[in-house]
């Protein structure tokens, strides 16, 4: 059964009309990530959140806008652009995904690298608690510390807190100027050297992308923008340090993003989620992407001044994929990361766990879903440690 | 059942712990712990205990639950909302001997710091290598990290760079069993719910923190600061609407008027002129080639929006004391006033100049003046009441003006607290921003961690909260625990 809600009274009157029944709910919204976590216990009911797709309160002066969940990303930056704002988030399938399963969802793009992730640009949400009552955290300004800090606390539960409704965020200017420069035929360790470089310098790219494609070595690219003074500037100071190092860098002359979705990949395909951290990257290209490439045919792409790694494709004829990623997890685990398979086909879902080893504030987590939703309502066994 | 009043048993347990010299008893010496920066409500706590490590403080909190003492953690005592305000026959857990500062690792741009680590020192520690911490509250030179955590303080800087919140990924938590928990992680999206969310800007509920990772950041190359008065806050705050329109994301943008700017000039000496209605102190900071493009166009809009003077400082020595004249501002006030009520609301940035009419009003009204020396950037509101205890009616009025002015800006979109915290301030004013469903749903997190209420309790909430639906807490009777009964 498939609810589509076109309200928020509506979707909070659907999940108490349905509270009676021991009805266990998932959440839909563009699909973009939804073979993420463990495949729900049970799924009595599919609440779309497509219908709630309004502007709730959109102030351009505040830099600050409030929509409903079911709004998609490029709806919303549509709405910024006129202002010449935006949101500084810039995940893949921006036409599909919406805001409610972005938030759910922690999905991020090159620019986490400096505006970081919803967490750090959402100032307020509206849910439906399992009990379906309608409740309210932070609020609509930037700068807000009354109360325990429900939005961010939100970002990253796959639904299994409470129904995410409406979201408010703090927006950035659009820059005056974007330019990609790249860096081909690099070594783990080169790209560690120039993004110390980067640091050494006091540059401050928006995104820094290591691209890996099979039979290619790294190629860098990074991002600049802002004024236009600035970005001529960084740019060259760029192109002196890459060139410092014996590199030829080149000045792509034009504005524009040529790096985009590189974590798109179609749904079942393999997608693997790693972090560590940031100066580990060589160790991550030895330890733990160059032993699964053996096994995966695909890209991958790292942000390297984070600590993220994203790793897509499809296994090689005959790999011990299973074998491979858990050899993998281990040595991020090791160095104090973690390895999240946020995509697979149901082969591999029976053989290799989303997320490994749960952390030791576990418990902790296992007693906020009690509180939340102790009846387990909320896409049951989705999420870490099948809550 | 009662909770037990006097069970020596708990104070010898404790001084077992951390040692007689750190177990506080003496009524005398208990007096410094009566209060934190808020300054006007005392509570004696039962007892203080000044722990040296985690285990430590694990320990402590595991006696005060077996006594079924509540259970108050303090860092230096700064906060203004009352969160380490001590509660009735508790335990006040000070954490300023865990001042060390335990790692840094330049590479990764983390450090692991103890709570009782002051501020300004984990900047200090690595100023030297170009790297620094950016939550920067006004109080930094006393202002604990462990207390910033519980507060998610944020300071004139977090406009760009943002709150601690942002700045704190990993702890160690001392839990309401006395475990100790790592949550977080040194490295980006550790699994699960998003604990350090919740946990900074928990003031004191959910646990105590006793080692810190905090991020770092690079040192800008360039900060270009400039002054300018304008005739009044109005044009002031076109001024700061001027410049967000531009695009321009300034680092700080501090709004100060007559009234603040008398009593700084007064008290620090700066030769900031007195016959403006108000000033902006605007940091710009980035790459070089940023700062100049932006201090430059934000400089031409200060002129187009009407401003008497702008004054850029010479070198880092004039630029410095710019800022020390903005940092001292609050303590300025008490020359002009021997009382004073310190505020803190929020607003939508566009709504500056009508808030700071109608607070102008609300003050007047009663019969008294408010100072402003707030963030603008970011609608962050510090309204000043100045008031003298000595005149019979006057704090009552100071107190019914500084609530006034919560609810001119909840009225007009904003937040009864950017940076102070609710504490035990403010619980009575939760409810005008939130429905009881809301805060029944913040309490859901509380509960997770802290399921009998033995933190800070009475804080934060409006009204007296339990976890419910759960056994409630044991609280054993004073024969049980000197051995003198039993059960069962």
């Amino acid at each position: 059964m498939t609810l589509a809600p076109q309200s928020v009274d509506e979707a909070a009157a659907l999940v108490r009309e349905h509270a009676h029944d021991d009805a266990a709910f998932v959440f839909s919204g563009g699909g973009t990530d939804s073979g993420l976590g463990y495949e729900p216990e049970r799924a009595d009911a599919t609440l779309d959140t497509r219908g709630l797709n309004r502007v709730v309160d959109y102030a351009p002066a505040d830099m600050v806008i409030a929509v409903e969940a079911g709004m998609t990303l490029a709806a919303l930056q549509a709405e910024l652009a006129p202002h010449r704002q935006r949101l500084a988030l810039d995940p893949a399938w921006p036409e599909q995904a919406t805001i409610g399963g972005l938030l759910a969802t922690n999905a991020f793009g090159p620019r986490r690298t400096r505006f970081g992730t919803l967490r750090d640009l959402i100032v307020g949400v509206t849910v439906v608690r399992a009990d379906g009552t309608v409740a309210h955290g932070g609020g609509k300004v930037v700068k807000n510390v009354a109360g325990f800090d429900l939005p961010k606390l939100m970002v990253g539960s796959l639904g299994t807190l409470a129904l995410i409704v409406q979201a408010t965020f703090r927006l950035h200017p659009q820059p005056e100027c974007e330019r990609w420069y790249e860096v081909v035929g690099l070594s783990a360790e080169t790209v560690g050297a120039l993004c110390r470089g980067l640091l050494e310098r006091r540059l401050e790219p928006s995104a820094v992308v290591a691209r890996y494609e099979p039979g290619t070595r790294y190629t860098l690219h990074v991002l600049f923008e802002g004024f236009t003074a600035s970005v001529d500037a960084q740019g060259a100071a760029w192109l002196e340090l890459a060139r410092n190092l014996g590199l030829a860098a080149h000045d792509p002359g034009v504005d524009g993003a040529p790096v985009r979705d590189e974590t798109a990949h179609p749904r079942g395909a393999l997608r693997v989620r790693i972090s560590a951290p940031a100066a580990a990257f060589a160790e991550v290209d030895r330890d733990v992407l160059t032993p699964l490439r053996e096994h995966v045919q695909g890209e991958s792409v790292a942000y390297p001044l984070v600590g993220t790694f994203l790793l897509g494709g499809r296994s090689r004829d005959g790999a011990d994929v299973a074998g491979a990623l858990a050899r993998a997890r281990t040595a991020c685990e090791t160095l104090g990361g973690n390895l999240v398979v946020a995509d697979m086909d149901a082969d591999l879902r029976a053989s290799i766990d989303p997320f490994g080893t749960l952390p030791a504030s576990f418990p902790i987590m296992r007693r906020l879903k009690e509180r939340f939703d102790p009846e387990r309502r909320f896409n049951r066994g989705r999420f870490l440690g099948r809550l | 059942m009662t909770v037990t009043t006097a069970a020596p048993g708990a104070e010898r347990e404790l001084s077992e712990i951390v040692g007689a010299a750190n177990c506080i008893v003496d009524p005398g010496e208990l007096r410094t712990y009566e209060c934190d920066g808020l300054t006007g409500t005392r509570v004696r706590p039962r007892v203080v205990v000044l722990p040296a490590s985690t285990e430590e403080t694990a320990a402590v909190v595991r006696v005060a639950r077996r006594y079924g003492l509540p259970i108050v953690p303090r860092g230096s005592g700064t906060g203004l909302s009352g969160g380490a305000l001590p509660v009735e026959g508790c335990m006040v857990v000070g954490l300023s001997r865990m001042n060390r500062i335990l790692g840094v690792d330049l590479e990764n741009r983390r450090m692991r710091v103890q709570p009782g680590v002051i501020n300004l020192d984990v900047s200090r520690a690595i100023a030297g290598a170009g790297y620094y911490y950016a939550p920067d509250p006004s109080s930094q030179s006393i202002c604990s990290i462990g207390g910033n955590i519980a507060e998610n303080s944020g300071g004139a800087h977090c406009l760009k760079y943002g709150f601690t919140v942002n700045h704190v990924v990993a702890a160690t938590l001392v839990t309401s069993d006395g475990e100790i928990v790592e949550v977080g992680s040194a490295a980006a999206d550790p699994l699960g719910y998003d604990l350090m969310a919740v946990l900074v800007g928990s003031e004191g509920l959910v646990g105590i923190v006793t080692e810190a990772v905090v991020r770092i950041l690079r040192t800008p190359e360039a900060t270009r600061t400039f002054f300018a008065t304008f005739p009044s806050t109005d044009e002031a705050g076109a001024c700061v609407s001027g410049i967000v329109a531009e695009g321009i994301v300034p680092a700080a943008v501090e709004m100060m008027d007559a009234l603040a700017i008398e009593a700084i000039v007064a008290a620090t000496g700066v030769d900031w002129p007195l016959d403006v209605g108000a000033a902006l102190l605007i940091d710009v900071d980035g790459p070089l080639a940023e700062a100049e493009h932006t201090s430059a166009r934000a400089v031409e809009i200060a002129r187009a929006s009407g401003a008497l003077e702008i004054r850029t400082p010479r070198d880092a020595n004039e630029r410095a004391l710019m800022w020390k004249g903005r940092k001292s501002a609050f303590a300025a006030v008490g020359r002009l006033s021997p009382n004073y009520y310190v505020q803190d609301g929020v607003i939508p940035r566009s709504e500056i100049g009508a808030v700071l009419r109608e607070i102008a009003e609300a003050g007047a009204s009663a019969g008294l003046r408010v100072a402003n020396v707030f963030h603008a950037g970011d609608g962050n509101l510090h309204p000043l009441v100045l008031y003298d205890a000595r005149i019979p009616g006057n704090e009552e009025s100071a107190e019914h003006v500084a609530g006034a002015i919560l609810e001119i800006c909840v009225r007009h979109g904003g937040s009864i607290t950017g940076e102070h915290g609710v504490g035990a301030d403010k619980a009575a004013y939760m409810g005008q921003i939130f429905s009881d469903d809301d805060l029944e749903t913040m309490n859901y997190v509380r509960c997770a961690f802290d399921p009998e209420v033995a933190f800070n309790p009475g804080k934060v909430f409006p009204t007296p909260r339990l976890c419910g639906d759960r056994p409630g807490p044991y609280h054993a009777h004073a024969s049980e625990l000197d051995g003198t009964a039993g059960r069962g």
